[in-house]
């Protein structure tokens, strides 16, 4: 409980380093803001209003501390490209990808872990085989790939699902699976070594002798000793998903948090590509905590 | 002497896979009979414990298989039941403490889990019946809190609490054979002669039959009634603790008997040189020949039998007295 604490305090620290990182990394990065907002024909002091107006030309730190006040008042500030507001057009783009990145997060763990129990009762065949193969391509082949072989094979050769866009679960399916296809990959290896390793312990023997039948033994104790491992990489697994939304999002024109962020940085739109990176970050560090507590929870030895 | 609860014959283990195949318990019988302890003595390897968990069919299997002989309990041939009905004796008639309490106990669940899921195994009891029976389990075991150690974690026990509670685990469904394998190995030597003195009153009080696997000669001398010495896969010796301890007749348990130390005597320690033969290089003849001191020409060309001597078995050409 004690270790948890620190956790959440580091959490925080790494949020507000975080912030300054976003902030500074998309300014340093060069591009200039006014090529996206003013015509082309606009004279270097065009541009250099521009700038003053938008604040961009006073020194790094006075920014980032008049931004995050904003932030803390809850400002989220305007788009650079065309003064949207930012908290108007955030809602639906995060139910977007909310919607994608928790159906991904249920296949990756919903489809993994059995998968992976499965190669781990049938080892050596060719069941486990087939499945390890499988896991095996399924780390190896990146994700962008996938997703145009996907896009060939299932819209364009087959036609049973939409290549793109967003309306009914029909259109999830694609953009999940290819989503979620490494992690799915990963959590089958994973389980199915934890398993085979856990059915080695002692404590099988143990359990073997006092008459308990191999089914219980296999799906109570080996299980959850084994779902310890995949509990407190679960973490990881979030961030992966974020990373790869990214990709995702924009080749299967998915209208959410990843594809903005991904246009706004093109066009150097500091604020939006702030604010929507820094959700990322949130996510991501409240996924490795969600993941921190629940092996604290998990485990006996930590929850005692 | 009554007929033997247990009677192993001619028990061989072999570990069979590709392209190999040796033996590494060779042709063991040994019986044990209602209310005693008897004790499998050898070194690391000698396949005490191998011979010990095949009764009760827990080798790893593959690749290691019963390659010949019976093990007769209850009118059946353990080598020879099915995996269910194997199950079901498990625990139930014949239950097994292991060596590192530690690791043998699963780290995620209760002592009172543990126990509650042993009786349920076998019984369709309610879950307080199950607890009561724990709870009767762990006091018999030597705990005196039994409540407090019901509700804790393996990681909360001593070694030697641990112990306790996987003792009352193989006593929760009340077993007529108890297996013990190096109990106490892993404790303190204070924990230790409880926990013997633990299964010395389960026979007396309950007329268990407890097999007890160790490699200390001092253990044996204080507990058992009966021992079987093994070496390099066989049983080389074997009677009652009073005979073999007394006047050894095989060498290898004259040399055991000279190896350890005493505190009331000064003779020097006298180690048995040489090494164990590998189960998969063992020589044609007497598996100790080449360390033995009384070796003959016949020991190795050929392997002697085990034989009756005084009230003793012994597979020796050349016995000691």
């Amino acid at each position: 409980m004690r270790s948890l604490l620190k956790t959440v305090v580091l959490t925080l620290l790494l949020l507000l380093a975080s912030s300054f990182a976003v902030f500074a990394g998309i300014r340093l990065s060069g591009g200039d803001v006014t090529a996206a907002r003013l015509p082309a024909s606009a004279t270097a002091a065009d541009r250099q209003l521009f700038r003053h107006q938008m604040g961009l030309d006073q020194p790094i730190f006075k920014q980032y501390s008049t931004y995050m006040g904003d932030l803390f008042r809850g400002d989220l500030g305007n788009s650079l490209t065309n003064n949207a507001k930012i908290s108007a057009l955030a809602v639906d783009k995060i139910k977007n990808s909310l919607i994608l990145g928790a159906t991904s997060m249920l296949l990756v763990f919903g489809i993994g872990i059995p998968l992976g129990m499965i190669a781990s009762l049938k080892r050596n065949s060719w069941v486990d085989t087939g499945i390890t193969s499988a896991s095996v391509a399924g780390m190896a082949v990146p994700n962008f790939w996938l997703a145009l072989i996907a896009i060939y094979l299932f819209s364009t050769r087959l036609g049973w699902l939409p290549s793109a866009g967003q309306g009914g679960i029909k259109y999830l399916v694609l953009p999940a699976f290819v989503l979620s296809a490494e992690g799915i990959a990963l959590t089958v290896r994973m389980t199915r070594s934890a398993m085979l390793d856990n059915l080695n312990q002692d404590f099988v023997r143990t359990l073997r002798a006092a008459g308990l039948s191999e089914r219980r033994i296999y799906f109570k104790h080996v299980l959850r000793n084994s779902m310890l491992p995949i509990i407190s990489l679960a973490g990881l697994r979030v961030g992966q998903i974020v990373g790869y939304a990214l990709v995702v999002e924009t080749i299967f024109g998915w209208p959410g948090v990843g594809q903005i962020l991904v246009n706004a940085v093109l066009r150097r739109d500091y604020p939006v590509v702030q604010f929507f990176a820094l959700l990322l970050v949130l996510v991501v560090t409240l996924g490795n905590l969600a993941a921190s507590i629940g092996y604290t929870l998990a485990n006996p030895k930590l929850r005692k | 002497m009554d007929t033997p609860l247990l009677d192993i014959h001619d028990l061989s283990i072999g570990l069979r896979g590709d392209g190999v195949g040796y033996d590494i318990v060779r042709n063991v019988s040994m019986s044990l009979f209602p209310t005693e302890i008897l004790a499998i003595v050898g070194e690391s390897g000698c396949g005490k414990s191998l011979t010990a968990l095949s009764v009760l069919a827990l080798h790893a299997s593959p690749p290691l298989h019963v390659t010949s002989g019976s093990i007769m309990y209850d009118g059946r041939d353990l080598t020879k039941v099915s995996a269910s009905q194997m199950r079901a004796l498990r625990g139930a008639e014949i239950a097994m403490v292991f060596q590192d309490p530690m690791s043998a106990l699963d780290p995620m669940f209760t002592a009172g889990t543990l126990l509650t899921s042993a009786v349920q195994a076998h019984y369709k009891v309610r879950y307080d019946v199950a607890k009561n029976r724990a709870l009767e389990a762990l006091a018999d075991a030597g705990i005196e809190d039994p409540r407090r150690r019901f509700a804790e974690y393996p990681f909360q026990l001593s070694g030697g609490m641990a112990q306790r509670v996987m003792i009352a685990l193989a006593l929760v469904n009340d077993p007529k054979i108890l297996i013990a394998d190096e109990p106490t190995t892993a404790l303190d030597v204070t924990v230790q002669a409880q926990i013997l003195d633990r299964l010395k009153q389960l026979k007396a009080e309950r007329g268990m039959s407890i097999i007890l696997i160790t490699h200390n000669l001092g253990v044996v001398a204080s507990v058992a009634d009966r021992m079987v010495v093994m070496y390099a896969g066989e049983v080389v010796e074997s009677g009652t603790v009073e005979e073999v301890l007394a006047t050894p007749q095989h060498p290898y348990t004259n040399g055991l008997l000279g190896a350890v130390p005493r505190l009331n005597s000064d003779a020097t320690l006298v180690p048995i040189m040489g090494r164990v033969p590998q189960p998969n290089d063992l020589p044609p003849g007497c598996s100790f020949a080449d360390r033995c001191g009384r070796v003959l020409d016949v020991c190795r060309a050929e392997r002697p039998q085990l034989a009756v001597r005084r009230n003793s078995e012994v597979r020796c050409y050349n016995p000691v007295g």
